[in-house]
């Protein structure tokens, strides 16, 4: 619940405060930020499983951000960034929609 | 990343239903906070990604590659700008200076290769004269002079015994008692066209299967082809009134 609501904060913070994004920061937020859903998607998995610890939770969001924007960086320096990104977006999303499908199966059992 | 590995058997929809309902419960523990602090610099993060990509210009995103390209592609373009520049800035002096009277040359040059091509200009050179007895429809003249300009004519002329016609761009052609007629004026068989061209295309134009010797010959008229080192073109039409 209390993470839930800091979310909103942290959307209303953002609106509010317009942030300007750091230029070398900006390759690799959106990656950071895909990665971190697939953190919280597997979180809400795991509650479902009944299987969800916190403090593996923490550690997963944080070295799912690290090691997105690690690779980035490393696409980045092998002159490869943009497919680099690609590759790792499109494998954080299938990863969220196989845990989005498992969410459903456990609430709706469809 | 693993915490999600180990695939549960199917639990009943209620059980997770429960289980959701109890996770919501406040609960203020070390990790509890940790995982707060950290949905809010998601929250900000996503907030922060989602703007920057829509109020930023496409160089703002682009990757240094992508720039190097950019840049390589206007330095490309405006070496060619450049060299393009030069060369008119050279014809420019040429006009202006050296020779006086080059550029006024140069325009005369080309008011009389106008001229030919218009008709207003009388044209002697190289050629061949097309002499044609018997039956002839203005379809088959017609036929010819397409033929003839195709193969490079500068210059042709249709003529009876009396009146010569030059023909134009916007010549027509039209049957009439005694022959044709061309651009209004009646002309007589036998009819002689004099094309001014190169002699060794013009030739085998008019002789080609279907052309104007078989189409003629057909009718019952004949056809005499004769090349002329010095034919002369000397009917013009009038300078249309601008």
């Amino acid at each position: 619940m209390i993470p839930a609501i800091g979310l909103l904060v942290g959307v209303l913070l953002g609106l509010v405060l317009h942030p300007t994004v750091p230029v070398w920061l900006q390759p690799y937020l959106p990656i950071a930020v895909v990665a971190a859903l697939d953190a919280v998607f597997g979180a809400f998995r795991s509650v479902l499983d009944g299987i969800f610890n916190d403090r593996i939770f923490v550690i997963s969001f944080l070295s799912n951000v690290l090691v997105a924007a690690l690779i980035v960086f490393l696409g980045d320096q092998l002159g490869v960034g943009s497919q680099m990104s690609t590759g790792v977006v499109v494998v954080l999303t299938m990863r969220i929609f196989a845990n989005v499908a498992a969410i459903r199966r456990h609430l709706l059992k469809a | 990343m693993g915490m999600h590995t180990a695939p549960r058997p199917a639990r009943t929809a209620a059980e997770a239903r429960f289980r959701l309902i109890r996770s919501l419960k406040p609960q203020t523990s070390r990790t509890q906070i940790m995982i707060t602090v950290l949905f809010v610099i998601l929250g900000f993060a996503a907030t922060a990604a989602i703007r920057g990509t829509s109020a930023n210009a496409l160089l703002a995103n682009a990757r240094q590659s992508d720039l190097v390209s950019l840049l390589d592609d206007l330095a490309q373009r405006e070496a060619r700008l450049q060299s393009e520049i030069n060369r008119l800035e050279s014809a420019r002096e040429t006009l202006l200076g050296g020779d006086q009277y080059q550029a006024l040359n140069e325009a005369k040059r080309r008011a009389t290769a106008l001229g030919k091509l218009a008709g207003t200009e009388p044209v002697t050179g190289p050629g061949v004269s097309i002499a044609i007895s018997g039956n002839l429809t203005a379809s088959t003249l017609l036929d010819a002079i397409q033929e003839l300009r195709d193969a490079g004519a500068t210059a042709i002329q249709v003529s009876d015994r009396n009146l010569d016609v030059r023909v134009v761009a916007n010549s027509w052609f039209g049957d009439s008692d005694n022959g044709v007629t061309v651009s209004g004026t009646a002309l007589e068989v036998p009819i002689t066209i004099t094309a001014v061209g190169d002699q060794s295309v013009l030739t085998p134009a008019m002789k080609i299967p279907g052309g104007l010797e078989d189409t003629v010959g057909a009718g019952g008229g004949t056809v005499t082809i004769s090349p002329g080192e010095d034919l002369s073109v000397s009917s013009v039409v009038p300078l249309p009134n601008s």
